[in-house]
């Protein structure tokens, strides 16, 4: 274990990690400073302030160095996937395939913050008329054109439907401009109606029997590309696998929330923890890597917890936090508030989800599409969030906005009136551009509010 | 008998009708102001002014929203949240190219016959569904057989009557129609038209053009193809769903490849000189297609962008308009 646990900035890492080579400690190959990413163009990571574990830099350099893993496939000769939207599912099909790698190009939505804007991909969205009215993720625009943040996949997938309007519009410029799009349709999630076969989803939802048969039948014809492109076929026994190795993502990830959430000192920020999540979605595009990764910041928590050491103390404000920041930066001004997150809803609940294994593989994965939360009601979101509160006894919500995005607008009021009838705790909304530095101040004003407020309520 | 109300065009009236109900396809009057929708930024004008005018009606008896934009999906929380009336929300797919999204829509027509049932509509039947078809076929047929006569604002009210009355109010108009203006003839593209936006054409044929082609969704892209009366006969469900989920092309399409084949026939036929792209901020489906059409097509494009602040709309858009026609006179 790490000793005294800190958040350091990126120079006292590159500090340390030298400490850490002349001690000989034995780190995977794309394990290094992590300074040297911002000299390739990540200058953003300049304004973060990192874990001091090694479990902390490995995941960091997991995460950035996923580009040359995906060139590197390629190199090999492996198909590469872009799946879009669904976040989780197409990935656990690609990977049940030995010769293909599957990422997402939504990831792109971070490279105007970790890049501090200078790639310019926002500026080439612009021009193609994709505006700030849209939400971040047209960053992948400029990145499909600039060809320098990922290659072009062999096979481009995107689920619509009952998906986000910016997405959908998004995706749809790209193909106008020449990508090749395999669509397919994810319905809006709707209870089931009397007499129909109700069928409860990994998470919670219930959908009826009749969706799952529809959307399995989409993934089908998903499937059918993957074997195109592979040259090989997907079979039951091959998807089978596939979902195991990803549960064994999953389940890790699960101990690890559930510890970081509920410990009675918080063992790892919050920073840390949405890249934790975010390895689920697709595994970084090394599967049995990513879950070596969680497993090392798992062990690490696990020690700290054990020492009953951490960030901040005991009586740190306990935050359920909806929707991803655009600014990563933004995480850290939690903490530096007083306060820690216990409990996330990131947007895509249903990758973190175990994906049940006692179904036949595609209707397994066809559930976990439709748990997702973005696609059902804005109503059930919120109870799940609710459930997830009670769960990890967090004491406040805040949900935060992101520019452009079609669901935002909609959703809040809704969660916070959700919220407000089953809990009775502080709901806060902020709203997080992809770069925040002019309004730092205000932002903590306003979570330090929300601190204040949910110690004047621990006093009740 | 029920008033049920929607405003998406894949909902066919013909199907609400055949059940013995009013069906009743809203152009909504202007930008709502309710505070039930939450802050006004981000929120498209018309998913806006849709709520504020299903929900302070007293003459409904249900309500069928769409999946077909996200906003309107969320708007639907909304609705089932603040209204006591009865809602439903018809899934219609984004894809169509699929047998599955095809099989999906009339799945979904068949749960809408169960809701409507259950507000007190009659079991559907074959039979009277085809009537009940011929009868709208034949109205559509004659209101476009009077476009040419009719001006802008005059094809957009008929249309927007008979959507909101049925075919009685095609019957009623129609013969009133002799003169259409002259002009720069041009195509007025885009999603839904409030019926304060409708000032739009005014200012268009004040300044010098003719709206030939209303290719917005409450004009006639938004009206479902010719049913083939033969196949009505024999299986008028499919027919119908060929209608209006095969026949209507929308930018929420997954490919939208048809919106531009429609827009390619209709531009030629009509001789359309240029477009106004009429679109909401805060739509994105609308907004995207801006810069891809201007980049599809040779004719010069108008974006007019509307806030839903009707005044400020109107002084801009006729400043916008007048230089465009100049332009191209
Ligand atoms: S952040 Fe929201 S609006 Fe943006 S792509 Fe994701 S779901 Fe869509
Ligand atoms: S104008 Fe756009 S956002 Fe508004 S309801 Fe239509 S598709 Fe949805």
């Amino acid at each position: 274990m790490t000793g005294v646990v800190r958040q350091i900035s990126l120079d006292e890492w590159d500090r340390q990690y030298e400490s850490l080579q002349r001690a000989g400690a034995r780190r995977p190959g794309y394990v290094g400073p992590l300074g040297r990413h911002v000299q390739d163009g990540d200058r953003g990571l300049v304004r973060l302030r990192f874990d001091n574990s090694p479990a902390a830099l490995r995941l960091w350099n997991f995460l950035l160095t996923e580009e040359d893993r995906l060139r590197q496939a390629r190199t090999e000769g492996k198909k590469i996937v872009g799946a879009m939207k669904d976040l989780g599912t197409v990935p656990v099909m690609a990977y049940s395939l030995d010769n293909v790698v599957a990422f997402y190009p939504d990831g792109a939505w971070w490279i105007p913050c970790v890049m501090e804007l200078s790639a310019g991909l926002l500026g080439i969205a612009d021009s193609l008329g994709i505006d700030e009215s849209f939400c971040p993720v047209r960053a992948m625009l400029g990145a499909f054109v600039t060809e320098a943040h990922f290659p072009i996949p062999d096979l481009l997938s995107c689920s619509v439907g009952a998906t986000c309007d910016d997405f959908s519009a998004i995706a749809q410029r790209l193909n106008g401009l020449g990508y090749p799009i395999f669509w397919w349709e994810i319905p809006h999630r709707r209870s089931p109606e009397p007499g129909e076969t109700a069928i409860e989803l990994p998470g919670g939802f219930v959908a009826p029997q009749s969706q799952i048969e529809f959307v399995k039948s989409e993934l089908q014809r998903v499937a059918a590309a993957l074997e195109e492109l592979a040259g090989q076929s997907l079979d039951e026994a091959k998807l089978a696998v596939g979902i195991e190795r990803a549960n064994q993502v999953r389940d890790c990830l699960a101990e690890l929330r559930l510890l970081a959430f509920t410990a009675e000192v918080c063992p790892i920020p919050a920073l840390e923890m949405l890249i934790a999540e975010m390895l689920t979605i697709h595994f970084c595009s090394d599967q049995n890597e990513s879950l070596a990764v969680l497993q090392e910041l798992l062990e690490e928590v696990k020690s700290r917890v054990a020492a009953g050491v951490g960030l901040l103390g005991p009586d740190a404000a306990r935050i359920f936090w909806v929707n991803p920041v655009a600014d990563l930066q933004v995480m850290n001004l939690l903490e530096e508030c007083g306060a820690r997150i216990c409990g996330t809803e990131y947007l895509f609940s249903h990758a973190l989800d175990k994906i049940p294994e006692d179904v036949p593989p595609l209707e397994a994965l066809a559930q976990t599409a439709l748990a997702d939360p973005m696609v059902g009601s804005a109503a059930d979101r919120a109870r799940r969030i609710c459930a997830d509160i009670r769960r990890f006894g967090a004491e406040a919500v805040l949900v935060s906005r992101i520019p452009g995005a079609s669901h935002c607008a909609l959703e809040g009021e809704v969660i916070r009136q959700v919220v407000a009838d089953e809990l009775d705790i502080a709901v806060l909304e902020i709203e997080v551009p992809p770069l925040t530095d002019s309004m730092c101040p205000a932002l903590m004003t306003r979570l330090q509010a929300l601190v204040e407020t949910v110690r004047e309520r621990r006093k009740k | 008998m029920g008033k049920i109300v929607y405003t998406c065009p894949y909902v066919p009236a013909e199907w609400v009708a055949a059940h013995g109900l009013v069906p009743s396809r809203v152009m909504v009057r202007t930008a709502g102001t309710s505070p039930a929708v939450g802050p006004k930024e981000g929120v498209c004008p018309y998913v806006r002014g849709f709520v504020d005018e299903v929900m302070s009606r007293n003459d409904v008896s249900g309500i069928v929203m769409t999946t077909v934009c996200d906003q309107m999906r969320r708007a639907f929380d909304i609705v089932v949240g603040r209204s006591k009336l009865p809602a439903f929300l018809m899934n219609v797919p984004n894809t169509w190219r699929s047998v599955a999204a095809q099989r999906l829509y009339v799945d979904e027509l068949r749960r809408l016959s169960r809701f409507l049932v259950g507000l007190g509509g009659s079991a559907v039947s074959n039979g009277e569904l085809a009537k009940v078809m011929l009868d709208y076929d034949t109205a559509r047929s004659s209101l476009l057989a009077k476009r040419e006569l009719m001006s802008g604002r005059q094809f957009a009210e008929m249309v927007a009557a008979f959507n909101m009355d049925g075919p009685g109010a095609v019957s009623a108009n129609v013969a009133g129609c002799s003169a259409a203006p002259r002009g720069v003839p041009l195509a007025a593209v885009g999603g839904p038209m409030m019926a304060e936006d409708l000032d739009m054409f005014d200012v268009i044929e004040e300044s010098g053009g003719r709206i030939v082609l209303d290719a917005t969704e409450s004009g006639e892209r938004g009206i479902c193809q010719r049913f083939d009366r033969r196949s009505i006969g024999d299986d008028p469900v499919t027919e119908l769903a060929e209608a209006y989920f095969g026949g209507i092309q929308d930018a929420s399409r997954r490919p939208n490849s048809g919106l531009y084949q429609w827009l390619k026939q209709h531009f030629e036929e009509r001789g359309v000189r240029g477009v106004v792209l009429h679109r909401y901020v805060w739509c994105d489906m609308w907004h995207a297609e801006l810069a891809r059409l201007r980049e599809w097509t040779d004719l010069p494009v108008l974006d007019v962008g509307v806030t839903g602040d009707c005044e400020a709309d109107k002084h801009r858009a006729a400043n916008q308009i007048g230089a465009f026609l100049e332009m191209l006179q």
